[in-house]
């Protein structure tokens, strides 16, 4: 694995173009791996006439089969015996249908040092103690999601004083406390230690509107920070555009947008991206992202919007090398951003699907007979 | 947004606005009356300034561009002469004037006449940019007082649509209420559902349930829920290219979302190979259509690209032989042939299943779906049109046509086997006294 190895230690987390040709050959090494000993995976490149031969430059790389993500949900497609692989996450699953990825110790070995860089690229480790507020679910040994273990986490990015949840475990099932939360930061602001935000930026908004709502407006500790994870999907309704979000966080907490950092990924790719202090997700040296043709699955140039196609060679317990999310997205440029960053940013658009679906036929009646169609 | 007495108001002048609700609508009970002749007027005046592209740039400030050219076709919709013919089909001429019968069998004779159920509230579904504003429209025609909580997903064209009608017929702005109140706020659906008489519910399933929860005791359910249709192919279906074209396109038209699409098509043989044969003649046809059509919403289209993928790549991993239906894919279209006869919703946008199902099958079987029933595009032999269409009928379709028209508009059709204005209104009888023969109805001396 001395190539995957090779690309997780590489030194500099956003120097992509240094590393294409670093990148394919993990890519090549992952592959080759998969297809040796995972025989759903072989069958996948087999019934698309692909052999881990084929990836012999940079842009070969588009041309490796891509695996939707419900394929990870309706079957379990581990490399290695579950026994052998010391971390089983899933995704958050929605409808209770979750996606399995196995991890092994080499893989967690990999995915430390990104998570040292990309983190300490962002400067988000310290020696002060800090106290946390958790925007997610307290751990539990019945709750594998992955956003739970990454929650957890960023709460160890400095020494921590206490952590307070959002959502407790209690009787059996996760029961929000937002009125615990509010609680909590009235007495962490006035500690001398920063105060650190980590989770989904929806229960953060709510509960700073809740704040807003009864006119309190805190001056919280230097230092203290904003750290967003998890998307807002389930609540799409109340996702507020992120100026919005800035402004009422300078508001109620005097933090900075400076401040406020946020984190993507996917258990079928977990790789950590973190926005630049320009709020762009730029894609780290560890992964690659594809825009492909909503119809064709062509790749994209720039600032096209299409599906999402995720590459990286990290994990060798799950064969999720390159996989496909059911969002759309478009990559940018990374020299528009401005940041100083190079490598291309990320814009996740929407889900697919068309929006807000309602039809009679599938359960919901809609249209109209004035537009000359009966109902 | 929420309208109300004509004008826009925020989200925040909702609670004020709850608490003088009942008053006004009392008020308005009391003292007003809206005559279907007022309302046809304003709309009819609506659909002509709509046909002379007046409201072009609102349609376009909510996000409705690219259906301008649509809507102005169907606004032959809106004219007086269409709405004239629907209240008449649907209630009869002179709806509002009472009839009378006589004294009889040694009874009191009586004056009935229809009225207005009182206050209606349109819980509307759906993505369909005018159908809240429609199901208000049909409310006003019977001269109730409405609400209407809008669907998540209204973009603002309900209630300008509804603010320029008002603007037309200012008498209006006593009838229509619009809420913006999420299906979530239970306590406000609650409190409007208290105030009305008829509880009007566009949905599925879950939208019934949910209406049927809050409405009142006493209250009366209007359901438009869900309904399936398919065509029905029997004969000699090679010589029909003219027909099944139009059915091809009727298919990747209508992206099978509306309750009359085609979801299923059926043959009436039992012999899979014809199945086969039909897909593998019908697919061309299908693909052409669709190559006029393509599938506009880009989130739709990624759908089925990634389900197509999914199904693909799930089948390299469990072999081809694991799958019970044989696939027909076009692109951006998809046949599935099955075994079975059941009458299932198909995957959608252009993906339809292709079954057997014998004439002297219909019935057992498609007696399982009763009450989700609507339209059968029926493709046969002339000599057998009139049996097939009466056992059509008896299995519980309420509408048969051709395969290529499932979803166009007929002249004086009812709704899901009902018409709906009939359900917006309640039949009075005002007993005669014995020896009375002067009808009181002031409006009759008018």
């Amino acid at each position: 694995m001395k190539w995957m190895n090779r690309l997780f230690r590489y030194p500099f987390p956003y120097d992509t173009e240094g590393t294409d040709q670093l990148f394919l050959r993990a890519v090549r090494e992952n592959c080759r791996y998969q297809y040796l000993h995972n025989a759903k995976y072989r069958a996948i490149l087999d019934g698309k006439g692909f052999h881990p031969s084929m990836l012999r430059t940079y842009d070969d790389i588009a041309a490796l089969p891509v695996i939707p993500t419900p394929v990870f949900k309706h079957r379990e497609m581990y490399t290695l015996p579950p026994r052998r692989m010391p971390v089983k996450a899933t995704s958050s699953g929605t409808g209770g249908v979750f996606s399995r990825v196995g991890f092994t110790w080499g893989d967690l070995c990999r995915g430390l040092p990104m998570v040292l860089r990309v983190v300490g690229h962002r400067r988000l480790f310290s020696l002060r103690p800090a106290n946390y507020i958790v925007f997610g679910y307290k751990p539990h040994r019945s709750n594998h999601t992955a956003v739970t273990k990454t929650a957890f986490g960023a709460t160890l990015f400095t020494p921590q004083l206490h952590r307070t949840y959002a959502l407790r475990y209690t009787d059996g099932r996760y029961v929000p406390d937002l009125e615990g939360v509010i609680r909590a930061i009235l007495r962490f602001s006035r500690s001398r230690f920063p105060l650190r935000f980590m989770g989904f930026p929806s229960y953060t908004y709510f509960a700073m509107r809740m704040l807003d709502e009864r006119g309190i407006s805190l001056r919280l500790p230097k230092g203290s920070k904003i750290m967003l994870g998890g998307g807002w999907k389930q609540f799409y309704r109340e996702a507020v555009d992120k100026s919005a979000f800035y402004a009422l966080a300078k508001k109620v907490f005097n933090i900075d947008d400076c401040n406020i950092v946020e984190f993507f990924g996917a258990v079928e790719h977990p790789i950590l991206y973190c926005d630049c202090p320009r709020h762009h997700f730029h894609v780290p040296v560890y992964g690659r992202v594809i825009i492909r043709d909503v119809n064709t699955l062509a790749p994209l140039p720039y600032g096209h919007m299409g599906l999402v196609n995720l590459i990286s060679p990290m994990v060798m317990g799950t064969p999720i090398l390159s996989v496909m999310t059911d969002d759309l997205g478009v990559l940018r440029d990374g020299k528009e951003c401005g940041c100083g960053l190079t490598s291309p940013y990320l814009e996740i658009i929407e889900r697919v699907g068309l929006k807000d679906i309602k039809t009679c036929a599938a359960g919901a009646a809609d249209i109209l007979r004035e537009t000359g169609e009966s109902v | 947004m929420i309208l109300a007495d004509g004008v826009i108001l925020g989200r925040e002048e909702q609670s004020r606005l709850l608490d003088e609700l009942e008053d006004h609508i009392n008020n308005t009970r009391a003292r007003e009356r809206l005559d279907t002749e007022t309302v046809i007027a304003a709309i009819d005046q609506l659909g002509r300034r709509l046909a002379a592209g007046e409201f072009d740039g609102l349609i376009e400030a909510v996000g409705l561009s690219g259906k301008i050219e649509e809507l102005r076709s169907f606004t032959r919709l809106l004219s007086r002469d269409y709405l004239k013919r629907k209240v008449d089909a649907e209630l009869g001429t002179d709806w509002d004037v009472p009839t009378v019968s006589e004294a009889a069998f040694g009874l009191n004779g009586t004056q009935t006449r229809a009225v207005p159920l009182g206050t209606l509230l349109h819980v509307a579904a759906g993505n369909m940019d005018f159908l809240p504003a429609y199901t208000v429209v049909e409310g006003l025609l019977t001269g109730n007082v409405n609400l209407l909580k809008l669907p998540q997903a209204d973009g603002g064209a309900t209630i300008w649509t509804l603010q320029k009608l008002i603007g037309i017929e200012p008498r209006l702005r006593h009838f229509i209420y619009v809420f913006d109140t999420p299906s979530d706020d239970v306590t406000t659906l609650r409190r409007l559902a208290g105030m009305a008489d008829g509880i009007v519910v566009w949905g599925g399933e879950g939208a019934v349930t949910a209406a049927r929860s809050l409405a009142p005791p006493g209250a009366k359910l209007i359901e438009w829920g869900h309904r399936v249709s398919f065509a029905y192919l029997s004969g000699d279906w090679r010589a029909q290219t003219h027909q099944l074209t139009a059915l091809a396109h009727h298919i990747v038209r209508t992206e099978q979302l509306l309750c009359s699409s085609c979801q299923t098509i059926y043959l009436d043989t039992r012999d899979m190979t014809e199945i086969e044969k039909f897909c593998e003649n019908f697919l061309p046809m299908l693909e052409a259509a669709r190559e006029e059509h393509p599938v506009e919403d880009i989130g739709a289209a990624a759908a089925i690209t990634l389900e197509n993928l999914t199904s693909e790549i799930e089948a390299m991993i469990t072999g081809s032989a694991a799958e019970p239906c044989r696939k027909y894919r076009g692109k951006q279209c998809e046949l599935t042939a099955c075994e079975d006869s059941e009458l299932t919703v198909s995957q959608l946008f252009g993906r339809v299943w292709v079954k057997r199902l014998p004439e002297e099958q219909l019935l057992p079987v498609l007696r399982r779906q009763k009450g989700c029933l609507q339209t059968a595009g029926l493709l046969c032999n002339e000599r057998n049109r009139e049996r097939l269409t009466d056992l059509l009928i008896r299995c519980g379709i309420n509408r048969v046509t051709t395969p290529g028209g499932m979803s166009d508009v007929m002249m004086g059709e009812s709704h899901d086997g009902e018409y709906p204005l009939r359900r917006y209104v309640r039949m009075v009888n005002i007993e005669r006294p014995a020896g009375e023969t002067r009808i009181t109805d002031p409006s009759l001396n008018s």
